[in-house]
């Protein structure tokens, strides 16, 4: 009885490579001990040591165990083990002693680990736990509006001098109250004081914004489900991945990598990976962090490449943060179609309609020309339009594709501009950041 | 926005002291406010401004660089670039760049501001990169002054010539002077006399390519330059024109300072530096380690033509000064006129020729290297001696070096000639038995050598 087919294994496999050592493997006559039961595959394979190593596949989930180093997953003995079930070279007979002990073993992890999404060891404690954070949020935030109504009232006009180490020490009074979200919020008001001659209306805005979260925060029970989630995440709630997986909207597609911004930082590197699906259209954000100095995890695909992969999305008004659970190997990908500047700016104003306090949208733009912007640089579409790119950013690796042709460019844009990520020269991308 | 102003003005002075005007903000505004204070107005009003963002109109695109690209190589050849640009095995980039180049591939360009950054300090590289650029080498060099090297992409017609920069003005020169000698000299005739003393300098050097007897008289007339360094560059060449007038006054001057017989060369060291003798070149001060009449016969001695001299005089004894003045002059003059005759007895003599071992070589015919290496070897460290032969060497050497390297061991007196045989040798040896040996763990001289080796031959595999 084979519970896959032998594209369905080929399938799984992390990588092109594996698939194919997992080929060789299932044709060579390393295997031994090869069987099978109701629940489970297993074998020992010759591997370049002296000791075979064990193979357990588990048709439940599938999930796989093996006592090989490799660090690919599931490794090329378990695709291998899988292709010979597929294929009906792995007898049925009674469960090898080492095979039952692992599932068993990972049986009563399961029982112990697969409760209901949400659930905990201790449901009582953790509702207590879940209480007095949302206790503390609510003073927090109640906290905040009051501050917040006496600068109007008093008037922002001090806070050149005193308005930087007033909203610093706000910022961390939100981080106590558990509210890293409005604390991240306010640090960026602060950032903004003094700035520039510009600085007591862009402070405007940042505040309103914050207030804006904070009276939503406050009638959380009137929004609909999906506003009321994205003003949690605003806030500083997080969904624990384990949920996203079970309860999140599912979304397969071939996923086009758009590019990806690393911003490292002192303490946390963050990494965006924008998505596109080839069919759906959908966006999506994965995003990746390591602390300081630790690698990321490396990417499922180059930019410009597809990813065959089922997403599932964060809860929100504007579903884009996602996780990324991958359906086979990546593919190569042609140039990708774009938008003109007024599409790319009409796209990010949806965004904003769903979600006002949007910061980041990734935009594909298509036939774009380099020009100058004083002593900025700017993006001309074939009509004549024009997205101003990001100050700051290094350009040259796009003037030089584009050599003032038109090109495709696909990058993240925020109020300040346009970061280029990844550009089309010809259907051959270039990755830019 | 209409009203925005206000709700800013009404923020910074407090509500208590400006009550915020919301009939001033647009009706849609108010509408969505209902009873809301300032901030939920400043909140609307952010959005609605943010939603209203338009394009910017009006700018004009740079104008595009003309011309055709070149297809791509295959990707492992473009990642083995991208590679050498982050510093894996850098000192093999220009020779990536010419391997492509002589087979016809492009450079992708997302890789040309890395190439343009690494070739500004390294002027060896800046015309494999001007090539590399192709169409989009002055183009780049418009937007970037870091780069401006890049001008100096050829282009047709005479406006770089009259209206271009220094650097674009060079090259035209120099491109003429490739396809037509004496129409380079008629262009550089005409405006040398408003040229300033660097750029007369520069551009008299270009003469060097393509140097012949037509180009005499106006070398001559450099020599009364108003410039020291245009008159000693013009005595350099004049050196070079064979049969020159320059020529003949040297050797008459020798003459008047030498005579052979029976057996023995016998000097009489010029007294003094007449005016004549300065005004073609010949240096009043001394280098170290040589008296003042010593040193300026040996500049007349190696600024006459070696037509001047036999052969058979360097077996000679030498009376009136040290032997050596006169062989560190020949071995000058050998290496100008390019003589392989005197090269190799200047070298077979054994005689001190300063430090000129190295270039007297490089003048031997390449088939002659090998055995004259066998030769040299004993009294000159052989990483010296192949360190100035031209690169990539011919497959013999190549094979030569390799082999002898492969019975080295990893005595670290080697590292040297190993660091050198690992770029010079040829693209035809690079799968030379070394690089199937194994290396060990340790970083070795032999381990790095294979190492490049290896890289090497991929990178030709890859570029095939």
């Amino acid at each position: 009885m084979a519970a896959w087919d032998v594209e369905q294994v080929l399938g799984m496999a992390p990588d092109p490579a594996s698939a194919k050592a997992a080929q060789a493997l299932a044709r060579g006559a390393k295997w031994s001990a090869l069987g099978s039961s109701e629940r489970a595959l297993w074998g020992l394979c010759q591997g370049s040591g002296k000791k075979p190593y064990r193979t357990v596949v588990d048709l439940s989930g599938p999930a796989f165990k093996c006592s090989c180093p490799s660090r690919k997953f599931p490794c090329k003995h378990a695709l291998s083990l899988m292709l010979l079930s597929a294929t009906g070279e792995v007898p049925q007979s009674a469960e090898a002693a080492w095979a039952s002990s692992w599932l068993e073993e990972r049986a009563t992890r399961a029982e112990r680990a697969e409760r209901k999404p949400g659930e905990v060891a201790d449901p009582l404690a953790a509702q207590q736990r879940l209480a007095r954070r949302a206790d503390r949020v609510s003073a927090g935030m109640a906290e905040l509006e009051s501050w917040l109504d006496d600068q109007v009232r008093r008037g922002l006009g001090g806070f050149e001098q005193r308005g930087y180490s007033e909203l610093s020490r706000l910022a961390a009074r939100m981080v106590d109250a558990q509210a890293p979200g409005v604390a991240g919020a306010v640090r960026r008001a602060a950032g903004v004081v003094g700035r520039d001659h510009g600085w007591p209306g862009e402070l405007l805005e940042e505040l309103s914004l914050i207030h804006l979260v904070v009276s939503a925060h406050a009638r959380l029970n009137e929004l609909p489900p999906s506003l009321a989630d994205t003003v949690q995440s605003r806030i500083g709630w997080t969904v624990e991945t384990a949920r996203v997986l079970a309860e999140g909207e599912k979304v397969e597609d071939d996923w086009l990598v758009l590019g990806r911004v690393v911003e490292p930082d002192d303490r946390l590197t963050v990494r965006r990976l924008w998505l596109r699906g080839s069919s759906t259209g959908r966006l999506a954000l994965i995003l990746n962090f390591a602390a300081a100095g630790r690698q990321l995890d490396p990417l499922p695909a180059r930019p410009g490449e597809l990813v065959p992969a089922v997403l599932s999305y964060y809860p929100g008004a504007l579903p884009m943060r996602a996780l990324l659970t991958q359906t086979a190997p990546r593919l190569p990908a042609q140039r990708p179609g774009g938008l003109t500047a007024k599409q790319a700016l009409a796209s990010y104003v949806e965004s904003l309609a769903a979600d006002p306090w949007n910061e980041r949208w990734p935009l594909v733009l298509a036939d774009v020309r380099p020009a100058r912007n004083g002593e900025y640089w700017a993006l001309v579409d074939e009509t004549g339009d024009a997205l101003e790119v990001l100050p700051g950013v290094d350009l040259w690796k796009l003037l030089a594709v584009s050599a003032g042709d038109p090109v495709t460019v696909a990058g993240e844009w925020n109020r300040a501009g346009f970061k280029p990520m990844t550009c089309w020269d010809g259907d051959r991308p270039v990755i830019l950041s | 926005m209409r009203g925005w102003d206000g709700l800013v003005s009404s923020a910074l002075l407090g509500t208590e002291r400006r009550p915020p005007r919301f009939e001033e903000l647009p009706p849609k505004i108010q509408e969505q406010l209902g009873e809301g204070d300032l901030l939920d107005a400043a909140a609307l009003a952010t959005l609605y401004k943010r939603a209203g963002r338009k394009p910017l109109e009006g700018l004009a695109p740079i104008p595009a660089a003309p011309g055709e690209d070149r297809p791509l190589p295959r990707p492992s050849a473009i990642r083995r670039l991208a590679a050498m640009l982050t510093g894996f095995q850098t000192t093999a980039l220009g020779e990536w760049l010419r391997a492509a180049d002589a087979r016809g591939w492009g450079v992708p360009p997302e890789h040309l501001p890395a190439l343009a950054d690494y070739a500004r300090g390294r002027a060896e590289y800046r015309p494999l990169v001007v090539k590399a650029a192709g169409r989009r080498a002055s183009w780049l060099a418009d937007l970037n002054p870091d780069w401006r090297f890049l001008h100096a992409a050829v282009v047709e017609g005479n406006d770089h010539w009259t209206h271009g920069n220094p650097i674009q003005r060079r090259s035209w020169l120099r491109s003429l002077r490739q396809r037509d000698p004496a129409a380079a000299l008629e262009a550089l005739k005409e405006v040398w006399p408003s040229e300033p003393a660097a750029i007369r300098l520069d551009f008299l050097g270009l003469l060097a390519d393509g140097l012949s007897s037509a180009d005499e008289e106006f070398c001559e007339q450099a020599l009364d330059d108003r410039s020291k360094e245009v008159r000693r560059a013009a005595a350099g060449l004049l050196a070079r024109i064979p049969g020159s007038q320059y020529g003949e006054r040297m050797a008459q001057r020798v003459w008047s300072h030498l005579a052979v017989s029976q057996g023995v060369i016998a000097v009489d060291l010029p007294a003094r530096l007449t005016v004549a003798m300065e005004r073609d070149g010949i240096e009043s001060q001394p280098q170290e380690g040589i008296g003042k009449r010593a040193w300026w016969f040996r500049q007349l001695l190696a600024a006459a033509p070696l037509s001047t001299y036999e052969l058979s005089y360097l077996e000679l004894d030498v009376e009136g000064c040290a032997p050596e003045v006169l062989q560190v002059a020949w071995a000058q003059a050998a290496v100008r006129e390019g003589s392989a005759e005197w090269a190799r007895a200047l070298l077979q003599a054994n005689t001190k020729t300063g430090n000129r071992v190295a270039e007297l070589l490089r003048i031997l015919p390449p088939e002659e290297w090998v055995p004259a290496i066998e030769v040299l070897r004993a009294r000159v460290d052989i990483a010296d001696l192949v360190g100035g032969l031209p690169v990539p060497w011919p497959a013999p050497l190549g094979n030569a070096v390799l082999d002898q390297l492969a019975q080295a061991g990893t005595a670290r007196s080697w590292a040297r000639l190993a660091s050198i045989a690992a770029r010079a040798a040829p693209a035809e040896v690079l799968n030379h038995p070394i690089t199937r040996e194994p290396t060990g763990e340790e970083d070795t001289w032999r381990r790095r050598l294979v190492e490049t080796l290896i890289f090497r031959r991929e990178m030709y595999e890859e570029l095939s």
